[in-house]
């Protein structure tokens, strides 16, 4: 993982990079940066490729032409695991049928080979998220907003210095966005990069820096 | 809602009506079937016939194979599947997925001489066997040879729907799969088990089914008293000893066995759909898929395709040069003109059958949708339904009057429209099911109903389907060689039956002839059906296929 230390060095610089999903489909360019420990809002209408530019930061897909860099390095031929970045959908985050610590010990730990320290931090965590003692449920056991915040939780465990948020607070109950916002902004604070993908007004005023426009 | 200008055809009752009355017109075949073997047939003592050593160890041999043929069935499919979903970029992955649909209307009795051709007593690959180890005395028939011709159809089958229920894992899931990096046991246990799970009884109980009232594999394969099964066995009863009667309890005892094991585990319907929509979108990277995987996926792959491919290549390499010889005019006519009387008649029969199934499985379907319970359930009734037992009861019912044979290949193309339903009905479900909620209630709106909405909504995306559906329905009626083998006479056989002739007189290049022939034929048909599946070009309606994006675009 890239040190933090020099933070204000690091940033994620995304070089013309060219996307489409088929000879006939219209082609994409996404060209902007930004610095760490800042939030940038990526605006557009739907269709113009917000999705697909996550998408494509966390290795999903395979651009056709140009780069992605992180501190000054290519992380383009990195696949998803070993890319600095943590995403968070609208919804589907977690796997349907295992349990909420589970669902989260696997992103510490993609064999859940968990240290005691660990489980601990998972138990902490779902306590600072207002989930205490919820760790054995099923998602499907929990509201839309509970679920969003077993995600969240699982992201920001995960200490990844890029979030990619597509979507992140869509859909929730206001209490939920506003804890949720919290807690982004906290993340923030401590240094990591934000990629914002939302049509909420709000969510972009309160968490984003500056924005890109496709 | 009857809109001013009257759609044709948009009463409600002409959706729901048709199909419930063909529904209730199979369920009166089938009980009437059934039925008919209970009250023609003069039950023989039943605790004496129950007690009968012989017939014990034919009922214990039909559940003994059939049990570990699922077994073995599922043992090869699920890594085959696994692989499959994995090496998205196995060089033969095509060919492969073609061989594995190619296993559902291959008929029988082709794939068995060609299984003869390989692994039989001059085989290829038993040759090089006993070249390398003489000791070992392998003998193709007898169990051997009824569980690898059962694995050769099964496996394919089996691994299909896997890989199905494999590739509809949805994206979200997978992604994170891939971002968390998980390896192959996490990633089995948080995404390919849950989705196999619901799969497996079904395929499971398909697989039994089909093997326990295997037939011909089991004439053919089987080689004596001690490796028979009930379906063979009531066949030799009503063939050959006339007793109705034994054959009649045999038949139940089949049916109870077979209805009992879907009552138990398919009260959930097996939803998977036959041929696997190839929507391959682009998939994110995963973990478990390192270089020794790699090496691993493909020798297990290369190995499966060539366990395919070589009875298919064994009936071509010894094929051709029969065909050659029966178009030779040192021939003479007689074995040609039988070749083409058989085939003649093979297409009297199929193609009938096949149309007969395609229409029933789309009236059915549209009755479905006015949640007409018999019209969902009746359409399954073959699959546990044995078409011997089916067979055995109508001819039971009908024996007096079956004068001419023109009557009865009528009766066989019935049977075969019956036996081919389910899977017509399964491959047309899909398509005529995509029509998304929205675009139903904008029709609705618009007054787009009856045959307006089947002409504009429907057709343009079924058509590709329903050619499929024909050729499926008369590929299988094509291959048949159980109800043809009951209802026909020898001396004016089908394709399969000449082929069955020829094997059991050993003209093993005749055999081949007639098996290379008879693929020939279904590619052909294959080929046809799909030419007239394509949408006619500058009609400005783009086939369903097209519709589909890769992957919603939702930003």
């Amino acid at each position: 993982m890239p040190t933090l230390k020099n933070w204000n060095l690091s940033m994620l610089d995304v070089q013309k990079l060219t996307f489409s999903y088929g000879p006939e489909q219209p082609a994409w360019c996404f060209n902007f940066s930004v610095d760490a420990g800042h939030c940038i809002a990526i605006n557009g209408p739907s269709g113009s490729g917000k999705s697909t530019l996550l998408g494509l930061l966390a290795g999903f897909h395979q651009p056709q032409s140009g780069d992605i860099l992180w501190n000054g390095s290519s992380i383009l031929q990195l696949p998803p695991w070993e890319r600095p970045m943590s995403s968070l959908f609208q919804e589907h985050n977690l796997f349907e049928h295992l349990n909420v610590e589970t669902n989260i010990g696997l992103g510490l730990h993609p064999g859940l080979k968990l240290s005691a320290e660990q489980k601990n931090a998972i138990t902490d965590g779902l306590a600072r998220v207002g989930l205490a003692g919820l760790g054995k449920r099923l998602p499907g056991e929990l509201s839309g907003g509970q679920r969003q915040r077993v995600a969240l939780l699982r992201t920001l465990m995960r200490k990844q210095p890029i979030l990619l948020l597509d979507e992140p607070l869509t859909g929730l109950d206001e209490n939920t966005r506003h804890s949720l916002r919290t807690l982004l902004l906290e993340a923030k604070q401590t240094g990591t990069t934000l990629v914002l993908a939302s049509h909420d007004e709000e969510d972009r005023r309160v968490l984003a820096d500056s924005a890109w426009n496709l | 809602m009857h809109p001013t200008p009257g759609a044709p055809l948009s009463h409600p009752g002409w959706q729901k009506w048709p199909g419930t009355l063909l529904a209730l017109a199979i369920l009166l075949i089938a009980l009437g079937g059934a039925g008919a073997l209970l009250w023609q047939a003069p039950i023989p003592d039943l605790p004496r016939l129950w007690h009968n050593p012989y017939l014990r160890g034919v009922l214990s041999f039909s559940l003994w194979q059939a049990g570990l043929s699922v077994l073995l069935s599922l043992l090869l499919a699920l890594p085959v599947a696994r692989a499959l979903d994995r090496q998205r970029h196995f060089p033969g992955r095509a060919l492969l997925l073609r061989l594995m649909e190619l296993s559902l209307v291959l008929p029988t009795i082709v794939a068995v001489s060609g299984i003869v051709g390989v692994y039989g007593r001059h085989g290829w690959l038993t040759g090089l066997l006993q070249g390398w180890h003489p000791a070992l005395n392998w003998n193709l028939y007898g169990i051997h040879g009824i569980l690898l011709a059962h694995v050769f159809f099964n496996a394919p089958l089996a691994a299909r729907i896997l890989l199905q229920a494999l590739d509809g894992i949805p994206t979200p899931p997978k992604r994170i799969a891939s971002q968390l990096g998980l390896g192959a046991l996490w990633r089995w246990r948080a995404l390919e088990w849950p989705a196999l799970k619901p799969v497996i009884p079904g395929v499971a109980a398909l697989i039994f089914t089909l093997c326990f009232t295997s037939f011909a594999i089991v004439m053919t394969l089987g080689g004596g008293p001690s490796t028979t099964t009930l379906e063979v066995e009531i066949y030799q009863s009503l063939r050959f000893e006339f007793d109705f009667g034994r054959a009649a309890l045999l038949a139940l005892i089949q049916l109870l066995v077979c209805g009992s094991l879907w009552w138990l585990v398919a009260r959930r319907p097996l939803s998977a759909t036959l041929v696997p929509d190839r929507r391959l979108g682009q998939l994110p990277p995963r973990r478990d898929n390192g270089p020794g995987v790699k090496i691993r996926d493909t020798a297990l792959l290369s190995a499966f395709t060539l366990f395919l491919l070589l009875p298919l290549l064994a009936i071509l390499v010894r094929g051709v040069p029969g065909l050659v010889d029966l178009f030779a005019p040192a021939t003479g006519d007689a074995a040609l003109s039988r070749m083409v009387q058989a085939t003649l008649r093979s297409l009297a029969i199929a193609l009938p059958a096949g149309l007969m199934a395609v229409v029933s499985a789309l009236l059915m379907l549209a009755s479905q949708r006015t949640a007409s319970r018999v019209a969902t359930l009746a359409p399954y009734l073959p699959l546990i339904l044995p078409p011997l037992v089916l067979g055995t009861g109508l001819f039971l019912l009908l024996r007096p009057r079956l004068g001419s044979s023109a009557e009865g290949l009528m009766l066989v193309a019935l049977i075969n429209a019956m036996m081919a339903l389910p899977f017509v009905l399964q491959l047309l479900k899909g398509p005529l099911n995509a029509l998304d909620q929205a675009s139903a209630r904008q029709a609705d709106q618009l007054g787009i109903l009856g045959w307006y909405r089947w002409r504009w909504l429907y057709w343009p995306r079924l058509r590709r389907p329903l050619a499929l559906g024909m050729a499926y329905g008369t590929g299988l009626s094509l291959g048949d060689f159980g109800v043809i083998a009951l209802f026909g006479t020898p001396d004016q056989p089908t394709l399969p039956m000449l082929l069955y002739q020829q094997l059991g007189s050993y003209q093993m290049s005749a055999a081949a002839a007639s098996g290379l022939w008879l693929i020939l034929l279904l590619l052909a048909l294959f080929g046809l059906f799909n030419l007239l599946g394509r949408p006619a070009a500058g009609t400005g309606v783009r086939s369903g296929a097209n519709v589909e994006k890769l992957e919603p675009v939702h930003a």
